[in-house]
């Protein structure tokens, strides 16, 4: 039986899944807006439902985090976020200290919208920038220029941000070490309080995956790596997840969240929850129907809800290291045990292969991958995966 | 009796012989329309994937001829690959004549002269046939010459078929009858039944098939299997039309089933004699020759859990194998397994997958390999069949190597080709003679360089047409040296390999280079060296892999990056962990790979 002593953190995350177009690489639940005019307030008040049919579940519990993502959630209006923040508040119990993030794409901002969404109470953005240069963006099928990007950041800025993120990524198609950093220094000049500096990955079910780019080498892309990560360790940036960088105190407070293996409720198409009920010791995943126009017909209803899994002991541990070994400073012992419900004796064989492997150190405060833990992750990973015979 | 017939089909691969064997089933009406599946003799999933047939088969039909009389027709399939002549052996037993179908385009093939020399040495009455006479390409008149002059036998009465659409099978069936004798025998004597083919079913237990040689073998009476002296109750006798159909009796000359409920799987042994306990006959048939496999291979579960479910399949294969052996053996690198030995390597293949696909294990095999014969510096002389088992070399005083002669047909364009390959193969040419368009020719090889691609590169250099027999000569005297393969510094015995000295440094370089293509790139470097003793004759390395990470992984599709990861450890599956190097179960086998491209 898992045994929680204290509750876990929650966080809400909001999907909006409408895009301009779907760009190649992405993956996510995303549709490409049909020209018609979004169905904002309808989407809103289906979010409102949905929430309020979830409310039972995460009664009385305080919100730390609130993530508002996509698709491009920067198509709805500042009065549209106003009006969902609003019927959030009047029926969560928010931290006073909360963070609400709003994720925005270049091609789709002006000046108005960003003091819209500042008004409505959303204090980090995470831009998507994803390059400074053009050709690049091109390849990556993506809707605005550099100047575009760099307009955004000022706009965000303007409006009165102080806690921006710039999404950039590397190993691009055709990308030479020097575009890369140079990619970075651009960023970096425009001194936002947090980068997620990530690799291209071609994932299945992507326009990429079925024509797949040139990409450069793997000892290119590492080189990018290695002297990206010396440049922005330079400028103060500090490295705190595989693919996370931020100023000191800007770590993003929600995605830290998922890596510590917290609640989160996700509400709207597509959108996942894994929540924690101590009452009758298990934790459960589930999804909301990722098609928008279905969503909004079933939103409110047991319907909307299309998959359920209550995680077994061996689920709980290889996705909890899933997500904590990817922080580079590692997580305290007593974190397994608090979010998991299991002793953390009874992961001492993996936990031992992995030290002995030298993927993983421990002392009695903390559980930290090495240098080469972090450099072949998902070996350290799997040291945790139990085999399908042994699970049954 | 004088209206029985027990027939074979020889044929070479792909001349037409399921395709005949079938409309005869379908002249006969074994089968209705909608039962008639294509070649339904093929039964094992496996045959009818590669389109050969492995196991004999029987099917007794009912032909209505022309004068009126009905005739049984027991036909007995056989295999026509080069590996399986010793099964074709047993199916002529149990026959007194023989159709050889020879393809109207391709003509006669090596295999189907070796088959056919047989079927004449056990004195059956051989019908040359040709078929596919529907092709553009076909050339009667030349096949029929090469028939005369290859094998010697007449082509005056020789009908010519398509079994594609029909033509000439009534005029082969009436030819058959006519032409083939009727089966001898006493009736009244004491049974004596040979067993011809024996395999295991889950339901009935050992079924055989036989073929009743003298007397008859009624349901319900006690067999006695003659070598153990056992007795079974007969529970069910039959034959296959080509469906199981349960008689009462089978009588003298007859070819059918038995089944007496027995479990044991060596219960029966493929070429024993079955008699009646209540009035035993004193003599036992004469039986088959043994048979002696040729090339050998360690088997080894990936999952050392298997070993005994490894066993058990293996005897069950055994059962209607004769010519599969195995062993138990101890691999440093690859825990407990078993030597077998194969009659080739087509042999060794189907072997490996029936254990795969019809008992659900996952195996490894090491590179194949043929017996060598040591004479020690003590005055021994040794038989190794596995690399890694052969003496120092300070203890050895000659090393032989078995020795074949290779019958092989061509046609004049590819001559050239073929030579330049057996040459290739240390090969020495005996004898070449022109016969019409093909060319016949011997040459002496040595085993250990056709067992592994000869057959695949001899179709490719003559793009397809040359084909072939071996047989063994002897044992000679040769320069050979054990190669062994180091990973990480660490010799893999699974990996040894018996080579010719002159070819130690080209071999040496391929096989490692081969090695390293299979091998992954794990988290750090991999050497794989070839070494002569304690001399590196090739060295090559696996670069570490620079990183394994997944860049983006937040709340939402953990479930995806989870199923990402899980796929990466299936693939691990079938990976031998060897120190920390984890070694797919396809370098173990690289050796084949080499010289391929």
């Amino acid at each position: 039986m898992l045994k929680f002593h204290e509750a876990l953190p929650l966080s809400l995350y909001i999907h909006l899944p409408w895009c301009v177009k779907k760009c190649p690489y992405c993956d996510f639940n995303s549709h490409a807006a049909s020209g018609e005019p979004l169905p904002e307030a309808e989407y809103v008040a289906a979010l409102v439902r949905d929430l309020e049919f979830a409310l039972a579940q995460i009664w009385g519990r305080r919100i730390t985090s609130i993530f508002i993502g996509g698709g491009t959630p920067s198509l709805f209006s500042g009065a549209a976020i106003n009006e969902l923040l609003a019927a959030l508040h009047a029926r969560l119990n928010f931290n006073p200290a909360i963070e609400i993030t709003l994720e925005a794409n270049p091609g789709t901002t002006d000046s108005e919208h960003f003091h819209g969404y500042y008004a409505a109470g959303v204090n980090r953005l995470s831009i998507g920038v994803q390059s400074f240069n053009d050709d690049h963006l091109r390849a990556l099928g993506r809707i605005h220029d550099a100047a575009a990007a760099r307009r955004a950041i000022d706009a965000a800025s303007a409006a009165g941000f102080d806690n921006i993120n710039l999404d950039l990524m590397f190993g691009l198609p055709g990308q030479t070490t020097e575009s890369a950093i140079r990619d970075l220094e651009i960023a970096i000049e425009c001194a936002p309080q947090h980068i997620s500096w990530y690799q291209l990955t071609i994932e299945p079910n992507t326009a990429f995956y079925s024509r797949p780019p040139a990409l450069p080498d793997e000892d290119r892309v590492c080189e990018m790596q290695e002297y990206g990560q010396v440049l922005l360790a330079q400028h103060g940036y500090e490295h705190y997840e595989v693919s996370a960088y931020a100023t000191t105190g800007r770590r993003c407070r929600h995605n830290l969240n998922y890596w510590e293996f917290g609640d989160y409720l996700g509400i709207g198409a597509g959108a996942h929850s894994k929540l924690t009920d101590a009452g009758s010791h298990c934790v459960r995943r589930h999804a909301r129907h990722r098609m928008p126009l279905s969503y909004l017909q079933l939103a409110g209803t047991d319907a909307a809800v299309v998959s359920g899994q209550t995680l077994s002991k061996a689920d709980l541990v290889l996705e909890f290291m899933l997500n904590a070994l990817r922080l580079v400073h590692g997580f305290a012992p007593d974190l397994f045990t608090q979010r998991c419900g299991i002793p953390l004796e009874e992961i001492s064989v993996p936990l031992g292969e992995a030290q002995a492997r030298q993927l993983l150190e421990r002392d009695i405060n903390k559980i930290i991958p090495t240098a080469r833990g972090r450099r072949y992750l998902n070996d350290l990973i799997a040291c945790f995966m139990q085999d399908q015979e042994t699970a049954v | 009796m004088e209206n029985i017939r027990n027939f074979s089909i020889i044929a070479h691969i792909d001349h037409g012989k399921s395709t005949l064997a079938d409309r005869f089933i379908q002249t006969c009406e074994g089968l209705t329309d909608r039962e008639m599946q294509e070649q339904v003799l093929d039964s094992m999933d496996l045959e009818r994937e590669r389109g050969i047939t492995i196991k004999a088969q029987s099917v007794t039909l009912n032909y209505q001829a022309d004068d009126g009389t009905t005739y049984l027709l027991n036909m007995i399939d056989t295999p026509g690959h080069v590996d399986f002549s010793y099964e074709v052996s047993r199916s002529l037993a149990a026959c007194e004549g023989a159709l050889l179908v020879v393809d109207a385009a391709q003509g006669v093939e090596a295999q189907s002269v070796a088959n056919c020399l047989t079927a004449i040495d056990q004195n059956l009455e051989v019908l040359p046939v040709l078929n596919k006479i529907d092709l553009p390409s076909a050339e009667p008149a030349r096949v029929k010459k090469e028939i005369e002059e290859i094998i010697g036998l007449d082509t005056g009465q020789t009908i010519e078929v398509s079994a594609k659409n029909g033509t000439g099978v009534k005029q082969l069936l009436e030819q058959m009858v006519r032409v083939f004798p009727p089966p001898k025998g006493r009736e009244d004597a004491p049974l004596r039944a040979l067993i011809i083919d024996s395999w295991f079913d889950n339901y009935l237990g050992v079924v055989s098939l036989v073929r009743i040689m003298d007397g008859e073998l009624p349901v319900r009476k006690k067999m006695r299997v003659m070598s153990t002296g056992r007795d079974h109750e007969v529970t069910e006798v039959g034959v296959f039309t080509p469906k199981r159909t349960p008689r009462q009796r089978l009588r003298t000359g007859e070819v059918g089933y038995v089944v007496a409920s027995i479990k044991e799987i060596d219960g029966v042994p493929v070429g024993d004699t079955l008699t009646l306990a209540e009035q035993p006959a004193t003599e036992p048939l004469p039986g088959f020759r043994t048979i002696q496999p040729r090339v050998f291979a360690g088997l080894y579960t990936v999952d050392s859990s298997d070993y005994e479910s490894f066993r058990e399949a293996l005897g069950k294969l055994r059962l209607n194998d004769a010519a599969l052996h195995y062993e138990p053996e101890t691999s440093q690198a690859l825990g407990f397994g078993f030597r077998c030995g194969f009659l080739g390597m087509l042999h060794m293949e189907i072997i490996q997958e029936r254990l795969e696909r019809e008992y659900d294990l996952n195996l490894i095999i090491t590179a194949p390999t043929v017996v060598y014969e040591v004479l020690t510096t003590a005055g021994e002389t040794l038989y190794v069949d596995n690399p890694a088992n052969l003496p120092e070399r300070d203890k050895i005083s000659e090393l032989r190597e078995p020795v074949v002669q290779a019958d092989i047909l061509v046609p004049q364009d590819y001559l050239g080709n073929v030579i330049t390959l057996c040459i290739e193969k240390r090969g020495r040419q005996k004898r070449m003679q022109y016969l019409g368009n093909q060319v016949s020719l011997a040459f002496e090889l040595p085993m250990n360089e056709i067992v592994l691609d000869f057959f695949d590169r001899l179709k490719s250099v003559s793009r397809g047409y040359a084909s072939f027999d071996y047989h063994f000569l002897r044992y000679q005297a040769a320069n050979l040296v054990k190669l062994d393969v180091l990973i990480n510094s660490e010799k893999v015995d699974a990996l040894s390999s018996i080579v010719h000295s002159d070819h130690i440094q080209r071999y040496g370089h391929a096989l490692t280079a081969k090695i390293k293509e299979f091998i992954p790139r794990q988290m750090f470097e991999v050497a794989i060296q070839a070494a002569v003793g304690s001399k590196i004759v090739a060295r090559t390395t696996v670069k570490a892999l620079r990183k394994n990470v997944t860049a983006k992984c937040y709340g939402g599709d953990i479930t995806r990056k989870r199923k990402l990861l899980e796929k990466q450890k299936a693939g691990k599956k079938r990976m031998k962990q060897f120190g920390s190097v984890e070694i797919p179960q396809e370098a173990f086998m690289a050796i084949l790979h080499v010289g391929k491209d």
